[in-house]
């Protein structure tokens, strides 16, 4: 047996195989970019550790992680905030984690998206257990799982291939295989969901361009929410939310930390349903009024109001920037905070 | 740091450059060798080196008084501190927890109130395999059925040498200590042999297990519904690959990596689901940890010198603790029961029916035997003894209706990925891969190997740990 000769036919295939499989998906519209998975978070979790009272961390789910673009954040306050917000994702866990579990004494802007915020406590709902997930691969992640990240970062920048994006967009052998189907047998109920979004090392996220031109594409994302709303989850659960978030607030507040409530921007039959499940003055105000924190609402601003949000929940890219400096003027002209420049 | 894991690759890369570098000496090669070793293992758990510097210290200093110690009771007192030792780690890291629920469970029980604090205790990763291991030494040393190792850096690379520290295979002292004595080097055939290993290795992981099998079993074991029958034995099978595929994969990457540095380890599987009986399952199956007990427990309680009775016993005995060895819970006991019984009521029927095994019959006893070890993988699988109840009766056929949770391609898939399984292991059962992989001509194990690099490289997977980590 010549293995000299095996493993050199073997890599042979292996690279040409390889280069045509790159260039198949690249021909089919992907492109290399990262993954906002928990090796992500875990690294910008980290920073805050060493984050000083004149720094901001944003918490809250994918509204407020759209919307606060970074660079423009930077551009106006001289510094750049730390990105821990993620997709369906209720803030409470990761600010309960940061108040408990660091000495972080800054500001803490909370997105509040009230189907998430307003949720459950229930460990195993999903919008708890997705960001409890990270909390705990940030606490339990290994020296070698760090340099895993640091190791994939170079080549998730380089293959379109190399993915972890699950569902219709998914890539990788194993969402592949999943979207053989050879009968109905089981059937799931939940329309495709694509991914409409790009992110960047330091978790700044940005929605693609063809969210703003292409209206079937958005369509698809807002048949996905149109189904969260139609589905017979449970109602939310205001009081021990509630309780649970206000208790870690009177803690962080004793030691000198800071908290800014944000309600982002949302749209047609989303903002309606949210009207109607989540009405303002019962959860947004209630909450407003017992946090006695800073507090901004899109709706009491005009220049926050009219913006694109092609899907009815996120702004697109260049209104997130627009969102971004308003917002950031208000809070100077409110003295809630102050550029590097004033320190 | 696992086997399928970019860190690894960059850690292997950096050990071979430094292993063939002509500027180090072979004591040099060997000290690199355990210090890589501390390294590949601390980068999980810096502290719980520690662990594993105590083991090495306590059985280096057993075994060198046990090798000049002729008083036997002093003799006793050095395995006995030896065992107290690994044994009480494994006791304290491995069973704390699952003790001080059970002695809790059982105060409830004779109605005294009792509420324990959990001690929330860090499983150390592979505890079970590298304790087993330099037990094996200290005993050996005790039995006089090994020499001392000559110098401790000797025997601390034998008990930390990292291809096989965390998963095995378990390797006994005389087999691996005199490999470190002359310096080795790989031929070129051996190590690109070792690069094989490691490309199947990986490819059972990283594309059949993780890949191809979890999601199904993770999915049928997670439900926690009672479910169509055709869901249940797909979970099943999923898994009983699932877990070869794992286990076997790791075994063999690890094979290979040591080949490549020229040290040879053992077999740890050979083809077991081809297994005619029970008997030969657990000479096919976890080699090394099946001849661990067999030598070391089996033999010592009484084996099969001392009449029949005393020998099922013993095998009842080995087996349960031998299901205790994977996990701390009650369900692994039942595994290892079910081997049990399945032990005795085989030899029971050997002693009474006596049958040739020919290619036909054979098959049809390979399938019962692959059967019936379906059923004790359920306990091994599922986490609670309602969720296990729940799968053998829909496995059965005792449930009626139940729900259908896993999609026609899935059922499809799983079988066939199964089927082909189970027909490669009777075909390959009497041989070895490399007997096999030496027969076609060089460009069809090159395209093989390609093949296999180019799943491997699209399935990616997250880096999923390997699942006899955990014991």
């Amino acid at each position: 047996m010549n293995l000299k000769q095996s493993v050199l036919i073997g890599l042979l295939i292996t690279v040409t195989a390889l280069i045509a499989w790159e260039i198949y998906w690249r021909n089919q519209g992907f492109t290399a970019t990262l993954d906002d998975n928990e090796a992500l978070w875990a690294v910008q979790r980290a920073k805050v550790e060493k984050l000083s009272k004149e720094d901001v961390v944003l918490v809250g789910s994918s509204r407020i992680h759209f919307d606060i673009q970074l660079d423009q954040w930077e551009k106006k306050m001289g510094n750049k905030p730390i990105q821990l917000a993620a997709g369906g994702c209720s803030p409470l866990p990761v600010f309960h984690d940061i108040v408990n579990n660091s000495n972080f004494n800054g500001t803490i802007l909370v997105g509040v998206t009230p189907g998430l915020f307003f949720s459950t406590t229930f460990p195993k709902a999903q919008p708890w257990a997705w960001p409890q997930a990270r909390v705990d691969y940030f606490h339990n992640r290994t020296y070698a799982q760090q340099l895993n990240h640091l190791f994939s970062l170079p080549l998730q920048n380089s293959f379109a291939f190399i993915s972890e994006v699950e569902g219709v967009d998914g890539i990788n052998l194993k969402e592949l295989l999943k979207k053989i189907h050879v009968n109905n047998r089981v059937i799931d109920p939940m329309p495709p969901f694509h991914t409409f979004e790009e992110i960047r090392l330091d978790r700044n996220v940005r929605m693609l361009k063809r969210m703003e031109t292409d209206t079937a594409f958005a369509n698809t994302v807002k048949k996905v929410w149109k189904f969260f709303m139609s589905g017979e989850g449970p109602p939310p659960d205001k009081v021990a939310t509630m309780n649970f978030f206000l208790t870690d607030l009177e803690k962080f507040k004793a030691r000198g930390g800071k908290v800014i409530l944000l309600r982002c921007p949302s749209d047609g039959y989303l903002r309606d349903f949210e009207n109607t499940v989540t009405p303002r003055a019962t959860f947004w105000d209630e909450l407003v009024q017992k946090a006695n924190v800073p507090a901004y609402h899109f709706e009491d601003y005009s220049q926050l109001q009219n913006l694109t949000i092609p899907e009815w929940s996120h702004l697109t890219a260049n209104d997130a920037d627009i969102f971004t400096n308003e917002f950031l003027d208000i809070l100077i002209k409110d003295q809630v905070l102050l550029t590097s420049n004033s320190n | 740091m696992l086997f399928n894991s970019l860190s690894f690759i960059v850690f292997l890369l950096i050990v071979l450059a430094l292993y063939y570098a002509p500027i180090l000496t072979w004591v040099s090669k060997k000290r690199m060798l355990l210090l890589s070793s501390y390294i590949f293992y601390g980068l999980w758990n810096p502290p719980l080196v520690i662990l594993l510097w105590i083991s090495t210290i306590v059985d280096w200093v057993a075994g060198k008084k046990l090798a000049i110690e002729e008083n036997k009771q002093k003799r006793k007192l050095w395995l006995l501190l030896s065992m107290i030792v690994n044994l009480g780690f494994l006791g304290f890291f491995k069973y704390g927890n699952f003790l001080l629920e059970n002695f809790t469970a059982l105060l409830n029980t004779i109605g005294v109130e009792f509420q324990a604090r959990p001690m929330d205790i860090i499983l150390p990763m592979g505890i079970s395999f590298y304790t087993f291991q330099t037990m094996s030494y200290t005993i050996d040393m005790y039995q006089k059925r090994t020499e001392r190792a000559r110098t401790f850096l000797d025997f601390a690379l034998y008990v930390t040498f990292f291809p096989q520290l965390v998963a095995g295979p378990i390797v006994r002292a005389q087999d691996l200590i005199s490999q470190f004595y002359e310096e080795k080097k790989a031929t070129i055939n051996q190590f690109l042999w070792g690069v094989f290993l490691l490309t199947i290795g990986l490819f059972q992981k990283v594309v059949l297990a993780d890949t191809l099998l979890s999601n199904t079993a993770d999915d049928v074991y997670g439900a926690g519904k009672v479910l169509h029958s055709l869901d249940a034995w797909t979970g099943t099978l999923a898994f009983s690959g699932q877990i070869f595929f794992d286990f076997a994969g790791y075994s063999t990457c690890a094979i290979g990596i040591a080949l490549m540095l020229g040290i040879i380890l053992p077999d740890n599987f050979r083809y077991p689901y081809a297994s005619i009986g029970f008997s030969d399952l657990w000479r096919r199956w976890h080699i090394s940890l099946s001849t661990w007990l067999r030598d070391y427990l089996y033999i010592p309680l009484g084996g099969n010198k001392h009449g029949i009775i005393r020998m099922y016993v013993a095998l009842m005995v080995t087996m349960l603790l031998g299901g205790l060895w994977h996990g701390a819970a009650w369900t692994f006991v039942v595994w290892g029961a079910l081997h049990g019984i399945y032990l005795v009521v085989e030899r029971l029927l050997r002693s009474k029916i006596h049958i040739k095994i020919n290619a036909f019959n054979g098959i049809l006893l390979a399938f019962l035997t692959y059967t019936l070890v379906n059923f004790t993988w359920v306990f091994f699988r599922a986490r609670e003894f309602s969720t296990a109840k729940n799968m053998i009766a829909s496995m059965l056929f005792i449930n009626d209706g139940g729900e259908k949770i896993v999609p026609s391609f899935d059922i499809i898939k799983v079988f066939v990925l199964i089927t082909l399984l189970f027909i490669c292991h009777w075909i390959m059962r009497n041989t070895s891969m490399k007997d096999v992989s030496l027969k076609p001509p060089a460009w069809i194990l090159g395209v093989v190997w390609g093949i296999m690099l180019f799943l491997i490289a699209i399935s990616q997977g997250s880096g999923e740990q390997f699942i006899y980590f955990q014991f």
